[in-house]
């Protein structure tokens, strides 16, 4: 018993079953945790006020990953359910006053019965076709509520007025929650109540739902349909009802994502509904890596992290080239994204950048482990 | 001669108007009830708006025969197709307005150089593709197309532009019941001619006898010599140009910014699809077909509001949406497209 090798010890910690349990429940509040303090560090980016917009799309990063990464259906008109959550909250707060949270439930409900439609009637298509005919219907959604219906949705210009609800407030640009309880809570811990930490409850809350659902034997099925739809098929999985059941829970999630930004952006805009949104997570995504349940967290903090970072440079010095002017250069950040995910899709496709960085990870776990053994 | 009696009845015979469910013919009965309608209440602006969809529709067509020419035959769904299309409108504008050059010039040098740019992303990216799921090929190009969007933002900048077409492009020509533009004309034939000679090429030739042979076995056209990844490129080199064509007739017609790109791709990818994949002949069919349903759809339905009666009908901006009801319905259908070969990219 004490005569194991320092490599059996080591090896016991490592592949200790509860840290394989504990593993993405631990990421996801440390990720809750961390965004803010971490980009509000000087070293870092030295601008805290992102971190909201990164947790949210983030957690819609997730949902469309459920559906692209887990059962493999690439949907290129995703900002339609994200567009639901943002418009369903914003009209019920703005014409109604209706509570958030009421709001937001419904927004969930009637994003999810409109992905079950259009999954009931799109999904026996093939994979390419998929992703034109949710593009189809997300333009048409995007013309529905361009063309105001009802004078509900405000056209063009969007919701503007109204769509804050009362148990937020605005300080010097900064949203805080107004609730008497919570502020005394926040003030014994020393934090101020900022929107930030309200988001990132939601985030880790449903992180830790979508996490349960990828490792539940529903998750696993969806797996199993991604990497052999036909073995699927053969062994008796009703594979068209997991593809709608996903789409379906997909877009609950990213109504849920929809609804928190809909407080972040101060209300609703057209561009919610829009194609480059749909573009947009699909690139982070795909960027950060499929097959993984972190990939898209990371796509999306790499996305926002590389605007960012690349926008507040002005002039850039480099070793043996020199300083050179490089802020009109990084303004246009997104050719340099497109530029690593061509290079992400050629080299890895299904990895992505986390899938990088877990498989060097990997080898250097690997590297260590055969010095302990060696002695 | 015959081609042209053949044409229409090849199109009725490829539909198969006998095999149409109950819901598609009665879908069908009410859009020529509909056409009808309109074509009684207001016929001046239901023909002009034929005309005006007619060249749209062409110009949709070379878009979406560049665009099928590579899904049909390299099985590569090329989403920086919309790219292309866009350099050959700001091509024409910088080597018009910039240079100062001719626009005849531009006809010619703009989409050679846009047809060099698609060799180059084919020859570096696209080849170590071949074989895998389109959906990674759909992904790589959506990357090369971000980073083409964001080189012409930072070219050419963000604002629209337009450039001076000759005098002899400029006036417009009287038919029967009013004007067409000149330019539009002019997009109508040269578009014609491209697909003619596409015809040709890929049907007439030894070279897309060839091609063809390449896709239906690749291994065996390997075998009697024939070199398909130099023939691959050829295609992939007449497909972008034919981008960087259409790019450049737009251009001149309505001038160019930064949306086009992203906008025409998506009415490209639902044309073909509408058409049917592998199908040269559907996509210049269905480019057609929305070209002129976007122009006749919002006379089509003003004419039923006033014909009901019931303003509500009357619904502004349809034409933004009619292709994707279009692809809807047809898919809904027909789930290989008008003219498509079952089973591909299914």
């Amino acid at each position: 018993m004490s005569y194991l090798s320092r490599f059996e010890r080591m090896n016991g910690i490592v592949n200790a079953e509860w840290i394989r349990t504990l593993r993405a429940p631990v990421g996801i509040v440390l990720v809750a945790l961390l965004t803010r303090p971490v980009l509000g560090n000087e070293f870092v980016l030295g601008s805290p006020h992102i971190a909201t917009t990164i947790l949210i799309w983030m957690l819609f990063a997730a949902s469309f990953n459920l559906l692209f990464g887990y059962v493999g259906l690439l949907s290129f008109g995703h900002a339609m359910f994200l567009g639901t959550g943002v418009y369903v909250t914003a009209i019920g707060l703005s014409e109604f006053g209706l509570p958030f949270s009421l709001m937001t439930l419904l927004a969930v409900v009637v994003s999810s019965a409109l992905a079950y439609v259009i999954g009931r009637i799109i999904v026996r298509y093939g994979e390419i076709y998929f992703a034109m005919l949710t593009l189809a219907f997300a333009m048409g959604v995007h013309f529905v509520v361009n063309a105001n219906p009802y004078d509900l949705t405000g056209g063009s210009d969007g919701i503007r007025s109204g769509t804050t609800p009362e148990w937020i407030s605005s300080f010097r640009g900064r949203r805080l929650i107004d609730v008497g309880w919570v502020d005394g809570l926040f003030a014994s811990v020393g934090l101020e109540p900022s929107y930030y930490w309200f988001v990132a409850l939601v985030f880790a809350a449903t992180m830790l739902l979508l996490w349960q659902i990828v490792r539940s034997p529903f998750g696993r099925t969806l797996v199993a349909i991604r990497d052999n739809e036909e073995l699927a098929r053969a062994m008796g999985i009703s594979v068209d009802r997991y593809k709608v059941w996903t789409l379906t829970m997909s877009a609950g999630f990213s109504a849920v994502a929809g609804a928190l930004l809909m407080i972040n952006n101060y209300g609703a805009s057209l561009r919610n509904f829009g194609p480059q949104t749909s573009a947009e997570v699909l690139l982070m995504t795909i960027f950060g890596g499929v097959h993984f349940f972190f990939g898209p967290v990371v796509g999306a903090f790499s996305w926002f992290g590389i605007r960012e970072y690349l926008q507040t440079f002005e002039v850039l010095s480099l070793p043996l080239v020199g300083a050179f002017e490089a802020g009109t250069v990084l303004s246009y950040w997104r050719f340099f994204f497109g530029f690593a995910f061509v290079l992400v899709i050629v080299l890895a496709p299904s990895r992505g950048l986390w899938g990088l960085v877990r498989g060097y990870a990997a080898d250097a776990i690997a590297a260590v482990r055969r010095r302990f053994a060696d002695e | 001669m015959r081609a042209i009696t053949e044409a229409p009845m090849a199109v009725i015979r490829e539909l198969n108007l006998g095999s149409w469910s109950m819901p598609a013919k009665a879908l069908a009965v009410i859009v020529v009830v509909l056409l009808s309608a309109t074509l009684a209440v207001s016929p001046d602006l239901f023909i002009q708006n034929l005309i005006g969809g007619v060249a749209y529709g062409m110009v949709l067509a070379i878009i979406a025969l560049g665009l099928a020419l590579i899904l049909g035959l390299l099985g590569v769904v090329n989403f920086a197709h919309g790219g292309l299309f866009m350099l050959g409108a700001y091509g024409a504008y910088e080597v018009v307005a910039l240079q100062g050059f001719s626009f005849w010039m531009a006809l010619l040098v703009v989409p050679v150089a846009v047809g060099a740019l698609g060799v180059t992303m084919e020859v570096t990216i696209l080849r170590r593709l071949y074989g895998g799921t389109p959906i990674i090929g759909l992904l790589a190009t959506f990357g090369v197309f971000v980073m083409i969007e964001e080189a012409t933002r930072a070219k050419w900048g963000g604002t629209p532009l337009t450039f001076e077409i000759p005098a002899s492009l400029q006036g417009s020509v009287p038919i029967g019941v009013g004007q067409i533009a000149t330019i539009r004309l002019a997009t109508v034939f040269v578009a014609t001619l491209v697909i003619v000679g596409t015809y040709l090429l890929m049907y007439r030739t030894d070279f897309g006898l060839t091609i063809r042979a390449g896709l239906q076995d690749r291994e065996m056209a390997e075998f009697i010599g024939i070199d398909i990844p130099t023939r691959f490129t050829v295609v992939f080199f007449l497909g972008s140009a034919i981008a960087g064509l259409a790019g450049v007739l737009r251009g001149a017609e309505t001038g160019m910014d930064l949306s086009m790109g992203f906008e025409f791709v998506l009415l490209a990818f639902v044309i073909v699809i509408v058409g049917g994949v592998g199908s040269i002949f559907g996509s210049v069919v269905s480019g057609l077909l929305i070209g002129i349903s976007v122009f006749v759809a919002p006379v089509a339905v003003r004419s039923l509001a006033t014909v009901t009666g019931v303003d509500a009908l009357d619904v502004a901006g349809i034409g933004g949406v009619v292709p994707y009801i279009v692809m809807l319905v047809v898919l809904l259908i027909r789930p290989r497209g008008l003219f498509g070969e079952e089973g591909l990219l299914e």
